[in-house]
């Protein structure tokens, strides 16, 4: 140690030779390997998020009725899991962006052409017998001999324009009170208003499952249970303070001069709040839109408890009851309303994915 | 084009009184500067006139009529910020375009007034970018013309030069001041650098704590400070004050005797860097630092009396640190304060000891 520590404390100079490439080696190994452990555990811990989904799709356009096999899920493991392997080799050893695209797309391309020999022949549309058949319990149940005891389902898309219809309508009443109401906390001081403040915090904590028998009681009294509307105010009223939090950071990041400049300028307060300080919160307000349209589109446990008739059905209960139904009998279909339901906010959130990312940048501020 | 009034105008923001009675008037045409160190009510008094601020009390007058109700839309008044304030989404023609669309003029009069302003203060060429893709000196520009694109009766300037860099601040006070001139429209500025206001006001209003201290032209200022507050924030580098004690006609300041006419009592001598002289007599002290600052140099004296300031016309240095000099200055030079009441005492004056 000594003997090495003594030529580093004496001159650079009588130093003669510095190996820079094997540095510059070491220090590429380093970081190659770095990034490939990283990789790895990346891989490793989003797998059992992705595969489920992965099954699910596989599933819903693979089963069969009254055939509870798994083959075509582990021939299509066998596909994918290598091709997720090779993906990450190919990017940890290409030397280049060129070879990297190289590798990546050999890959891409064999994986494909595996999926479609293993995969492809037992691949068919049939599970999604319910987007023209409203009778598709009956249906199915025949093909095993079992006739009788169907759910009455409505149609598919009937249960589809409910559930757009309610996380819409909620959206938009949502994204307008929201969005004023935090205006009026963001810029004006009013008595309480800091306690208002604490308890949208205290409301958001609160956990809604335990208001649900008085509000189910309330609903009942009003003459909203059952109806679509009534579930949409129980939503508004449980999105409201967060979206209001959330908001409310937005218009604190909006410099005050803009406004006072707008009111010299000739502006009223609300054509300068709509001309000048609306535009400033444009991804904030995306950001609530589309969590609330989501939060609404997945909502369950209140549709569920409020909603009866089966023309009031949203798709997370129109899930319920197939799955309630048919599940023993042919799971592909279940798994097909499951894709169905899953892919308009599957869109929603990657449309929206770079306002989304925002809010937690620009949203959260006291 | 307005005269303004400030009578007995108070303003609070819940108990805290920020302007507790200001009376002022500011002549049609005239450009005047509110200064005085942050916090001392000048970016109120200006939020006021803006009509952004409601006034506690009092009466705010445009050309004779009281405008305390008057919504800021209704007053016709051009501002720039100190951050220009410029809409973000909206590119420089639609900023400089915003107030004449709640005015009745036609789509192609306004682009017209647009044009001619934007030539006015020539940003022609940026007209469709974005505040973002402007320089500051750019954004300050397209500012200006959103503040005159209405032919505002009062023009309100917030600190507009402070986020400039030195050059720009220096070319862009002068194209302000032009401009003024040009358009003849009254102005406020407001700021806490006393450089911009000498240099561009007509008159000066200095504010300490709500209060004014002194209104004047900026010769007023610099020669007759009315009081301690005025000497100390006008004048860069800074004047020398020193206390003492007079008696039998001499004060005396840290060991050095000067001979006073016109005063008594405890006394506050300012003595502006540039009316030092180094002579043959005078208060004596050791150089104990040089700065050349091109056309003149400033050296730092240790005296009996603390550091003194003494600033030199020419570029050669001609002394050295360390050395031993004498400081002497022409009476009528002098200032002379009543301690207690921090105010000028008009016509006293002091002589450098023999």
């Amino acid at each position: 140690m000594a003997a090495q520590a003594i030529p580093m404390a004496s001159t650079a100079a009588s130093e003669p030779t510095v190996d820079w490439d094997a540095l510059a080696t070491r220090a590429r190994l380093a970081r190659r390997t770095k990034a490939t452990v990283l990789y790895a555990f990346l891989i490793a811990v989003s797998l059992p998020i992705i595969l489920p989904y992965f099954w699910l799709v596989t599933i819903a356009f693979s089963a069969k009725t009254g055939v509870a096999e798994t083959a075509v899920l582990w021939r299509s493991m066998a596909v994918v899991v290598p091709a997720v392997i090779a993906f990450w080799l190919s990017a940890a050893l290409a030397q280049g962006r060129r070879q990297l695209w190289i590798g990546l797309t050999a890959v891409a391309a064999v994986a494909a052409l595996a999926f479609a020999v293993l995969v492809g022949p037992d691949l068919h549309l049939g599970n999604f017998i319910f987007l023209w058949e409203p009778d598709f319990a009956s249906v199915v149940r025949s093909r095993v001999g079992e006739v009788k005891g169907a759910v009455q389902f409505p149609n598919v898309w009937h249960a589809f324009g409910n559930s757009i219809l309610i996380a819409g309508t909620q959206t938009v009443i949502v994204v307008t009170v929201a969005s004023l109401a935090a205006y009026y906390l963001s810029r004006f001081q009013f008595p309480g208003r800091s306690s208002m403040l604490r308890s949208l915090l205290v409301l958001h904590a609160f956990p809604v499952l335990t208001l649900i028998v008085p509000m189910f009681l309330m609903l009942y009294w009003i003459g909203l249970l059952d109806t679509l509307s009534g579930v949409i105010l129980v939503l508004v009223a449980f999105e409201l303070p967060f979206a209001i939090f959330i908001m409310k950071g937005f218009f604190d990041a909006v410099p005050w001069d803009i406004e006072m400049s707008a009111l010299t300028d000739g502006a009223s307060r609300r054509q300068a709040f709509v001309s000048v300080v609306l535009p400033q919160v444009r991804n904030g307000i995306l950001a609530i839109a589309v969590f609330t349209f989501i939060r609404g589109w997945e909502e369950y446990i209140f549709v569920f408890t409020f909603l009866i008739r089966n023309s009031n059905w949203t798709m997370s209960l129109y899930m319920y009851w197939v799955r309630d139904d048919v599940m023993g009998v042919d799971y592909g279909v279940v798994s097909a309303v499951g894709v169905f339901y899953l892919v308009p906010s599957l869109i929603l959130y990657m449309a929206a994915q770079r306002y989304l990312m925002q809010m937690s940048i620009g949203g959260v501020k006291g | 084009m307005a005269k303004i009034e400030f009578r007995n105008v108070v303003k609070r923001f819940g108990t805290v009184e920020v302007i507790p009675d200001m009376n002022l008037v500011i002549e049609d045409g005239e450009f005047v500067a509110l200064l005085g160190p942050s916090g001392c009510g000048k970016s109120t008094s200006l939020f006021m006139l803006a009509g952004i601020y409601l006034p506690s009390g009092g009466e705010l007058l445009f050309d004779g009529h009281v405008v305390n109700e008057v919504e800021a839309r209704d007053r016709n008044v051009g501002i720039v910020f100190q951050s220009y304030a410029l809409y973000p989404h909206m590119s420089a023609r639609d900023n400089i375009l915003f107030p004449l669309r709640f005015k009745k003029t036609s789509r192609d009069q306004a682009l017209a007034r647009v044009k001619a302003t934007a030539e006015l203060v020539r940003v022609e060429e940026l007209l469709d970018r974005r505040p973002s893709e402007l320089s500051g000196g750019q954004q300050q520009r397209v500012a200006l013309a959103r503040a005159l694109v209405k032919e505002p009766q009062l023009l309100l300037l917030d600190e507009p030069l402070s986020n400039l860099d030195a050059s720009l601040r220096l070319s862009m006070r002068t194209e302000i001041k032009s401009l003024q001139e040009q358009l003849g429209v009254t102005t406020v500025l407001v700021t806490h650098d006393q450089i911009e206001a000498t240099t561009m006001a007509d008159r000066i209003i200095c504010m300490r704590a709500g209060q004014i201290e002194q209104v004047g032209t900026p010769d007023d200022l610099y020669l007759r400070p009315s009081s301690l507050f005025v000497a100390g924030f006008i004048g860069s580098p800074p004047i020398n004050l020193m206390a003492g004690e007079a008696a039998g006609g001499t004060v005396t300041v840290g060991g050095a005797i000067f001979p006073v006419e016109g005063a008594s009592g405890s006394l506050t001598i300012g003595l502006r860097p540039e009316h030092l002289r180094f002579a043959e007599t005078g208060f004596a002290g050791r150089i104990a630092q040089i700065e050349p600052m091109g056309r003149e140099i400033l050296y730092v004296v240790e005296t009996g009396m603390g550091a003194i300031r003494v600033l030199e016309q020419g570029s050669s240095v001609a002394h050295s640190t360390g050395e031993q000099v004498n400081i002497d200055f022409h009476p009528e030079n002098s200032l002379v304060f009543d301690t207690q009441r921090q105010k000028l005492i008009t016509g006293a004056h002091v002589r450098a000891p023999d």
